[in-house]
Protein backbone atom coordinates (compact mmCIF):
# COMPACT_ATOMS: atom_id res chain seq x y z
CA UNK A 1 0.00 0.00 0.00
CA UNK A 2 1.47 3.56 -0.90
CA UNK A 3 1.57 6.32 1.19
CA UNK A 4 -1.69 7.95 -0.49
CA UNK A 5 -3.54 4.92 -0.05
CA UNK A 6 -2.67 4.24 3.40
CA UNK A 7 -3.18 8.05 4.42
CA UNK A 8 -6.69 7.56 3.05
CA UNK A 9 -6.85 4.39 4.76
CA UNK A 10 -6.42 6.63 7.93
CA UNK A 11 -8.17 9.48 7.12
CA UNK A 12 -11.49 6.86 6.79
CA UNK A 13 -11.13 5.26 10.49
CA UNK A 14 -9.26 7.09 12.42
CA UNK A 15 -11.87 8.99 14.01
CA UNK A 16 -13.77 6.25 14.63
CA UNK A 17 -11.51 4.23 15.79
CA UNK A 18 -10.16 6.79 18.64
CA UNK A 19 -13.68 6.63 19.88
CA UNK A 20 -13.66 3.14 20.33
CA UNK A 21 -10.79 3.06 21.76
CA UNK A 22 -11.61 6.02 23.98
CA UNK A 23 -14.57 4.17 25.53
CA UNK A 24 -12.35 1.31 26.26
CA UNK A 25 -8.83 2.96 27.74
CA UNK A 26 -11.06 5.79 29.50
CA UNK A 27 -8.37 7.54 28.51
CA UNK A 28 -7.47 9.96 25.83
CA UNK A 29 -3.58 9.12 25.68
CA UNK A 30 -4.14 5.40 25.95
CA UNK A 31 -6.53 5.68 23.31
CA UNK A 32 -4.12 7.53 20.80
CA UNK A 33 -1.74 4.64 21.69
CA UNK A 34 -4.22 1.82 20.89
CA UNK A 35 -4.81 3.55 17.32
CA UNK A 36 -1.27 4.06 16.45
CA UNK A 37 -0.83 0.61 17.25
CA UNK A 38 -3.36 -0.53 15.38
CA UNK A 39 -2.48 1.24 12.40
CA UNK A 40 0.98 0.25 13.01
CA UNK A 41 -0.02 -3.37 12.83
CA UNK A 42 -1.89 -2.85 9.55
CA UNK A 43 1.24 -1.52 8.11
CA UNK A 44 3.49 -3.61 9.04
CA UNK A 45 1.52 -7.26 8.78
CA UNK A 46 0.95 -7.63 5.81
CA UNK A 47 -2.03 -5.25 4.55
CA UNK A 48 -1.75 -6.57 1.49
CA UNK A 49 -2.66 -9.66 1.40
CA UNK A 50 -6.31 -8.33 2.76
CA UNK A 51 -9.05 -6.77 1.19
CA UNK A 52 -9.28 -3.06 1.75
CA UNK A 53 -13.38 -3.53 1.70
CA UNK A 54 -13.12 -5.50 5.10
CA UNK A 55 -10.10 -2.95 6.28
CA UNK A 56 -13.07 -1.58 9.14
CA UNK A 57 -13.84 -4.90 10.90
CA UNK A 58 -10.10 -6.22 10.80
CA UNK A 59 -8.86 -2.94 12.38
CA UNK A 60 -11.80 -2.47 15.04
CA UNK A 61 -10.85 -6.27 15.94
CA UNK A 62 -7.18 -5.77 16.00
CA UNK A 63 -7.70 -2.44 18.20
CA UNK A 64 -9.46 -4.60 20.68
CA UNK A 65 -7.15 -7.37 20.56
CA UNK A 66 -4.63 -4.87 21.55
CA UNK A 67 -6.55 -3.39 24.28
CA UNK A 68 -7.35 -6.68 25.34
CA UNK A 69 -3.85 -7.22 25.57
CA UNK A 70 -2.86 -4.33 27.04
CA UNK A 71 -5.25 -5.26 29.98
CA UNK A 72 -4.22 -8.54 30.76
CA UNK A 73 -0.35 -6.55 31.20
CA UNK A 74 -1.59 -3.59 33.09
CA UNK A 75 -3.02 -4.57 36.51
CA UNK A 76 -4.01 -1.34 36.97
CA UNK A 77 -6.91 -1.44 34.39
CA UNK A 78 -8.52 -4.46 36.62
CA UNK A 79 -10.48 -2.45 38.50
CA UNK A 80 -14.01 -1.65 36.72
CA UNK A 81 -16.73 0.48 37.62
CA UNK A 82 -19.56 -1.52 39.82
CA UNK A 83 -22.46 -0.53 38.12
CA UNK A 84 -25.54 -3.23 39.16
CA UNK A 85 -26.46 -5.26 35.97
CA UNK A 86 -29.72 -5.13 36.56
CA UNK A 87 -32.96 -4.42 34.14
CA UNK A 88 -33.48 -0.26 33.82
CA UNK A 89 -36.63 0.05 31.16
CA UNK A 90 -36.53 3.30 29.20
CA UNK A 91 -38.00 6.27 30.05
CA UNK A 92 -39.10 9.45 28.08
CA UNK A 93 -36.40 11.57 30.92
CA UNK A 94 -33.91 9.40 29.34
CA UNK A 95 -34.28 10.96 25.88
CA UNK A 96 -34.40 14.35 27.56
CA UNK A 97 -31.52 13.57 29.95
CA UNK A 98 -28.63 12.79 27.07
CA UNK A 99 -30.13 16.16 25.15
CA UNK A 100 -28.94 17.94 28.07
CA UNK A 101 -26.29 16.64 28.38
CA UNK A 102 -22.82 17.59 26.58
CA UNK A 103 -20.87 14.86 24.00
CA UNK A 104 -18.01 14.48 26.65
CA UNK A 105 -20.47 13.57 29.49
CA UNK A 106 -22.12 11.13 27.47
CA UNK A 107 -18.99 9.60 26.96
CA UNK A 108 -17.59 9.58 30.84
CA UNK A 109 -21.56 7.81 31.35
CA UNK A 110 -20.32 5.10 28.51
CA UNK A 111 -16.96 4.53 30.01
CA UNK A 112 -18.47 3.60 33.78
CA UNK A 113 -20.53 0.92 31.63
CA UNK A 114 -18.74 -2.24 32.56
CA UNK A 115 -16.47 -3.32 29.88
CA UNK A 116 -17.81 -6.52 28.44
CA UNK A 117 -20.58 -4.19 27.60
CA UNK A 118 -18.93 -1.39 26.89
CA UNK A 119 -17.39 -2.46 23.44
CA UNK A 120 -20.76 -3.60 21.44
CA UNK A 121 -22.25 -0.66 22.52
CA UNK A 122 -19.80 1.57 21.29
CA UNK A 123 -19.54 -0.41 17.54
CA UNK A 124 -23.80 -0.25 17.98
CA UNK A 125 -24.18 3.81 18.67
CA UNK A 126 -20.83 5.20 17.18
CA UNK A 127 -20.20 3.06 14.28
CA UNK A 128 -23.91 1.73 13.37
CA UNK A 129 -22.71 -1.43 13.07
CA UNK A 130 -25.16 -4.60 12.86
CA UNK A 131 -25.45 -7.65 15.26
CA UNK A 132 -23.99 -9.46 13.07
CA UNK A 133 -20.85 -6.91 12.41
CA UNK A 134 -20.02 -5.92 16.26
CA UNK A 135 -19.85 -10.35 16.88
CA UNK A 136 -17.53 -10.29 13.93
CA UNK A 137 -15.32 -7.20 15.04
CA UNK A 138 -15.39 -9.08 18.72
CA UNK A 139 -15.37 -12.43 17.67
CA UNK A 140 -18.39 -13.31 20.15
CA UNK A 141 -21.70 -14.92 18.65
CA UNK A 142 -24.45 -13.38 17.70
CA UNK A 143 -26.26 -14.33 20.57
CA UNK A 144 -24.04 -13.00 23.26
CA UNK A 145 -24.13 -9.59 21.46
CA UNK A 146 -27.46 -9.28 21.66
CA UNK A 147 -27.34 -10.25 25.37
CA UNK A 148 -24.77 -8.18 25.66
CA UNK A 149 -26.52 -5.12 23.84
CA UNK A 150 -29.98 -5.28 26.29
CA UNK A 151 -27.98 -5.38 29.45
CA UNK A 152 -25.40 -2.55 28.42
CA UNK A 153 -28.24 -0.67 27.56
CA UNK A 154 -29.67 -0.65 30.78
CA UNK A 155 -26.60 -0.16 32.28
CA UNK A 156 -26.07 3.25 30.30
CA UNK A 157 -29.17 4.52 31.10
CA UNK A 158 -28.52 4.26 34.89
CA UNK A 159 -24.98 5.56 34.37
CA UNK A 160 -26.38 8.62 32.70
CA UNK A 161 -28.28 9.08 35.42
CA UNK A 162 -25.65 9.18 37.80
CA UNK A 163 -23.08 10.95 35.54
CA UNK A 164 -25.68 13.75 35.09
CA UNK A 165 -26.05 13.94 38.71
CA UNK A 166 -22.33 14.15 39.45
CA UNK A 167 -22.06 16.79 37.03
CA UNK A 168 -18.64 17.34 34.70
CA UNK A 169 -16.40 16.67 37.44
CA UNK A 170 -16.35 13.21 36.29
CA UNK A 171 -14.61 14.01 32.87
CA UNK A 172 -12.39 11.79 32.35
CA UNK A 173 -10.53 12.83 28.77
CA UNK A 174 -9.52 16.14 27.26
CA UNK A 175 -11.81 18.03 24.83
CA UNK A 176 -10.40 18.80 21.20
CA UNK A 177 -9.42 22.08 20.88
CA UNK A 178 -8.92 21.79 17.53
CA UNK A 179 -7.45 23.72 14.49
CA UNK A 180 -8.36 27.51 14.22
CA UNK A 181 -7.39 27.90 10.85
CA UNK A 182 -6.77 26.36 7.72
CA UNK B 1 -42.37 -14.86 21.14
CA UNK B 2 -43.12 -13.42 24.26
CA UNK B 3 -42.76 -9.52 25.10
CA UNK B 4 -39.43 -10.15 26.70
CA UNK B 5 -37.88 -11.81 23.75
CA UNK B 6 -38.99 -9.25 21.43
CA UNK B 7 -37.38 -6.41 23.67
CA UNK B 8 -33.92 -8.77 23.91
CA UNK B 9 -34.20 -8.73 20.29
CA UNK B 10 -35.19 -4.82 19.16
CA UNK B 11 -31.92 -4.12 21.88
CA UNK B 12 -30.16 -5.11 18.91
CA UNK B 13 -31.68 -2.59 16.16
CA UNK B 14 -30.04 0.19 15.21
CA UNK B 15 -30.77 3.54 16.09
CA UNK B 16 -30.55 4.70 12.05
CA UNK B 17 -33.40 1.66 10.57
CA UNK B 18 -30.86 0.06 8.66
CA UNK B 19 -31.85 -3.25 10.35
CA UNK B 20 -35.40 -2.91 9.00
CA UNK B 21 -35.08 -5.81 6.18
CA UNK B 22 -33.69 -8.14 8.31
CA UNK B 23 -35.50 -11.11 8.98
CA UNK B 24 -33.79 -11.59 12.30
CA UNK B 25 -36.01 -8.22 13.75
CA UNK B 26 -39.58 -9.46 11.62
CA UNK B 27 -41.25 -11.09 14.38
CA UNK B 28 -40.32 -8.77 16.77
CA UNK B 29 -41.13 -5.49 14.90
CA UNK B 30 -44.78 -7.03 13.80
CA UNK B 31 -45.35 -7.53 17.59
CA UNK B 32 -44.34 -4.13 18.56
CA UNK B 33 -46.29 -3.17 15.59
CA UNK B 34 -49.36 -5.02 17.35
CA UNK B 35 -48.60 -4.41 21.13
CA UNK B 36 -48.82 -0.82 21.86
CA UNK B 37 -47.00 -1.26 24.91
CA UNK B 38 -44.03 -2.96 23.41
CA UNK B 39 -44.69 -0.55 20.36
CA UNK B 40 -43.98 2.45 22.97
CA UNK B 41 -41.31 0.98 24.49
CA UNK B 42 -39.71 0.54 21.15
CA UNK B 43 -40.13 3.97 19.99
CA UNK B 44 -38.55 5.05 23.58
CA UNK B 45 -35.93 2.79 23.24
CA UNK B 46 -35.05 3.70 19.45
CA UNK B 47 -35.29 7.99 20.46
CA UNK B 48 -32.52 7.24 23.56
CA UNK B 49 -30.86 5.25 21.48
CA UNK B 50 -30.61 8.17 18.64
CA UNK B 51 -29.78 10.73 21.23
CA UNK B 52 -26.68 8.73 22.83
CA UNK B 53 -25.71 8.15 19.40
CA UNK B 54 -25.90 11.49 18.42
CA UNK B 55 -23.43 12.52 21.41
CA UNK B 56 -21.21 9.99 21.28
CA UNK B 57 -20.39 11.36 17.11
CA UNK B 58 -19.60 14.39 18.46
CA UNK B 59 -16.57 13.12 20.33
CA UNK B 60 -13.46 14.15 18.28
CA UNK B 61 -9.63 12.81 18.16
CA UNK B 62 -7.12 14.75 19.93
CA UNK B 63 -5.37 17.33 17.48
CA UNK B 64 -2.16 15.89 15.59
CA UNK B 65 -3.52 12.19 16.03
CA UNK B 66 -3.74 11.85 12.33
CA UNK B 67 -0.05 13.02 11.70
CA UNK B 68 1.44 10.72 14.51
CA UNK B 69 -0.14 7.83 13.16
CA UNK B 70 1.54 8.86 9.68
CA UNK B 71 4.73 9.94 11.49
CA UNK B 72 4.99 6.41 12.88
CA UNK B 73 4.20 3.88 10.30
CA UNK B 74 6.40 6.06 8.03
CA UNK B 75 9.30 5.23 10.05
CA UNK B 76 8.00 1.45 9.69
CA UNK B 77 10.18 0.17 13.05
CA UNK B 78 8.70 -2.11 14.92
CA UNK B 79 10.51 -2.26 18.30
CA UNK B 80 7.71 -0.82 19.84
CA UNK B 81 5.11 -1.74 21.29
CA UNK B 82 1.53 -0.51 22.99
CA UNK B 83 1.39 1.43 26.34
CA UNK B 84 4.58 3.20 25.82
CA UNK B 85 2.66 6.81 25.47
CA UNK B 86 2.62 9.15 22.57
CA UNK B 87 6.43 9.28 23.15
CA UNK B 88 7.25 5.89 21.02
CA UNK B 89 6.66 7.99 17.85
CA UNK B 90 9.96 9.98 18.91
CA UNK B 91 11.94 6.42 18.89
CA UNK B 92 9.91 5.49 15.44
CA UNK B 93 10.48 9.20 13.89
CA UNK B 94 14.11 8.73 15.17
CA UNK B 95 14.90 5.72 12.75
CA UNK B 96 13.13 6.93 10.34
CA UNK B 97 15.47 9.83 10.42
CA UNK B 98 18.51 7.70 10.19
CA UNK B 99 17.28 5.98 7.55
CA UNK B 100 16.20 8.29 5.56
CA UNK B 101 19.18 10.88 6.22
CA UNK B 102 19.63 13.31 8.75
CA UNK B 103 22.35 16.10 8.51
CA UNK B 104 23.35 18.02 11.62
CA UNK B 105 25.50 21.64 11.94
CA UNK B 106 26.72 20.97 15.19
CA UNK B 107 27.59 17.54 15.39
CA UNK B 108 27.89 14.75 13.13
CA UNK B 109 25.88 11.88 14.78
CA UNK B 110 22.46 11.71 14.64
CA UNK B 111 19.83 13.82 16.03
CA UNK B 112 18.17 12.97 18.92
CA UNK B 113 14.78 11.90 19.08
CA UNK B 114 13.30 14.78 19.95
CA UNK B 115 14.21 16.29 17.37
CA UNK B 116 13.49 14.06 14.74
CA UNK B 117 10.01 13.30 16.23
CA UNK B 118 9.52 17.16 16.15
CA UNK B 119 11.12 17.58 12.85
CA UNK B 120 8.76 14.70 11.53
CA UNK B 121 5.66 15.97 13.15
CA UNK B 122 6.31 19.57 11.10
CA UNK B 123 7.03 17.97 7.83
CA UNK B 124 3.55 15.90 8.38
CA UNK B 125 1.79 18.82 8.98
CA UNK B 126 3.23 20.85 6.18
CA UNK B 127 1.68 18.43 3.57
CA UNK B 128 -1.24 18.17 5.75
CA UNK B 129 -2.17 21.37 3.93
CA UNK B 130 -4.24 22.60 6.54
CA UNK B 131 -1.94 26.38 7.48
CA UNK B 132 -1.83 29.47 7.94
CA UNK B 133 -1.78 32.11 10.98
CA UNK B 134 -4.42 33.81 11.76
CA UNK B 135 -5.02 36.96 14.57
CA UNK B 136 -3.57 40.31 14.31
CA UNK B 137 -0.42 39.23 16.48
CA UNK B 138 0.23 36.54 14.13
CA UNK B 139 0.03 38.82 11.45
CA UNK B 140 2.48 41.01 12.48
CA UNK B 141 5.04 37.64 12.96
CA UNK B 142 4.71 36.98 9.79
CA UNK B 143 5.44 39.91 8.26
CA UNK B 144 8.53 40.00 10.21
CA UNK B 145 9.31 35.99 9.07
CA UNK B 146 8.80 37.32 5.45
CA UNK B 147 10.98 40.75 6.05
CA UNK B 148 14.13 40.26 3.57
CA UNK B 149 17.09 38.91 5.69
CA UNK B 150 14.99 38.63 8.54
CA UNK B 151 16.58 35.70 11.06
CA UNK B 152 14.12 33.65 12.79
CA UNK B 153 12.59 34.89 15.74
CA UNK B 154 13.27 34.00 19.33
CA UNK B 155 11.95 34.06 22.29
CA UNK B 156 11.80 37.44 22.91
CA UNK B 157 9.84 38.20 19.59
CA UNK B 158 7.71 35.45 20.83
CA UNK B 159 4.34 35.85 22.73
CA UNK B 160 3.30 32.11 22.75
CA UNK B 161 -0.01 32.57 24.83
CA UNK B 162 -1.31 35.85 23.06
CA UNK B 163 -0.65 33.94 19.10
CA UNK B 164 -2.47 30.97 20.46
CA UNK B 165 -5.30 33.22 22.27
CA UNK B 166 -6.00 35.38 19.32
CA UNK B 167 -6.23 32.63 16.80
CA UNK B 168 -3.10 31.91 15.73
CA UNK B 169 -3.07 28.17 14.39
CA UNK B 170 -2.41 25.78 16.97
CA UNK B 171 -1.85 21.84 16.77
CA UNK B 172 -0.94 19.40 19.26
CA UNK B 173 2.60 17.42 19.45
CA UNK B 174 2.34 14.89 22.13
CA UNK B 175 -0.10 16.35 23.67
CA UNK B 176 1.02 20.30 24.10
CA UNK B 177 0.43 22.78 21.84
CA UNK B 178 2.30 24.39 18.97
CA UNK B 179 1.67 27.35 17.15
CA UNK B 180 1.82 27.43 13.42
CA UNK B 181 2.10 30.11 11.14
CA UNK B 182 3.41 30.34 6.85
CA UNK B 183 5.41 32.52 5.36
CA UNK B 184 7.08 33.64 2.26
CA UNK B 185 10.85 34.36 1.82
CA UNK B 186 12.47 34.24 -1.78
CA UNK B 187 9.86 32.48 -3.31
CA UNK B 188 10.19 29.68 -1.15
CA UNK B 189 6.91 28.82 1.34
CA UNK B 190 7.66 28.14 4.92
CA UNK B 191 6.32 26.81 8.25
CA UNK B 192 7.31 27.43 11.06
CA UNK B 193 6.49 25.78 14.06
CA UNK B 194 6.48 26.91 17.96
CA UNK B 195 6.12 25.43 21.11
CA UNK B 196 6.97 25.51 24.76
CA UNK B 197 10.34 23.67 26.30
CA UNK B 198 8.00 21.93 29.06
CA UNK B 199 7.05 19.05 27.25
CA UNK B 200 8.69 15.80 25.91
CA UNK B 201 9.99 17.40 23.32
CA UNK B 202 12.22 19.90 25.02
CA UNK B 203 13.64 16.44 27.26
CA UNK B 204 15.89 16.22 24.26
CA UNK B 205 16.08 19.03 22.01
CA UNK B 206 19.07 21.12 22.80
CA UNK B 207 20.19 23.93 20.72
CA UNK B 208 20.35 23.31 17.47
CA UNK B 209 19.83 23.66 14.53
CA UNK B 210 19.66 20.32 13.47
CA UNK B 211 18.37 19.30 9.71
CA UNK B 212 16.36 16.70 8.52
CA UNK B 213 15.38 15.65 5.25
CA UNK B 214 12.76 13.08 4.71
CA UNK B 215 10.77 12.56 1.14
CA UNK B 216 7.82 15.09 1.76
CA UNK B 217 10.00 18.27 2.74
CA UNK B 218 13.02 19.21 4.94
CA UNK B 219 12.61 20.73 8.34
CA UNK B 220 15.30 22.92 10.69
CA UNK B 221 14.96 22.25 14.60
CA UNK B 222 16.24 24.39 17.20
CA UNK B 223 15.80 25.61 20.27
CA UNK B 224 16.30 28.34 23.07
CA UNK B 225 15.65 29.03 26.64
CA UNK B 226 11.76 29.33 26.02
CA UNK B 227 10.99 27.29 22.97
CA UNK B 228 11.42 24.45 20.55
CA UNK B 229 11.19 25.75 17.36
CA UNK B 230 10.63 23.64 13.67
CA UNK B 231 10.84 25.67 10.48
CA UNK B 232 9.25 23.15 7.48
CA UNK B 233 9.78 23.52 3.51
CA UNK B 234 9.56 21.09 0.36
CA UNK B 235 12.47 24.12 -0.69
CA UNK B 236 15.10 21.72 0.79
CA UNK B 237 17.58 22.32 3.61
CA UNK B 238 19.84 24.63 1.84
CA UNK B 239 16.26 27.44 1.81
CA UNK B 240 16.51 26.34 5.29
CA UNK B 241 20.04 27.00 6.38
CA UNK B 242 19.44 30.50 4.39
CA UNK B 243 16.70 31.15 6.72
CA UNK B 244 18.78 30.72 10.03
Amino acid sequence: MNNEAFAELVDAHYAPLYRFALSLSRNGSDAGDLVQQTFFIWATKGHGLRELSKAKSWLFTTLYREFLRGRRRDSRSSSLEDLPAGEREPVAEDVDRVSRMDAALVMAALQTVDETFRAPLTLFYLEDMSYQEIADALEVPIGTVMSRLSRGKSQLRIALERTESLGPKVLPFPTTKGTRAS
Amino acid sequence: MTTDEAKFILCAFRPSGRDTGDSAFGEALRFAGEDPVLGAWFAQSRAHDGAVAGKLGLVSPPPGLREAILAGVRAGDSRTSVGLGWGWIAGLAAAAAVAIGVFSMRAPGRPDSGTSAYAGFAINDMVSEKHGGRGEPAGALVAELQAKGSKMPGADQIDFEKLRDTGCRTVNFAGHDVIEVCFVRDGALFHLYVTRRDGPVSDSVAGGPSFIAEAAGAAAVWSDRRFDYAVASTAGIEALRKLL
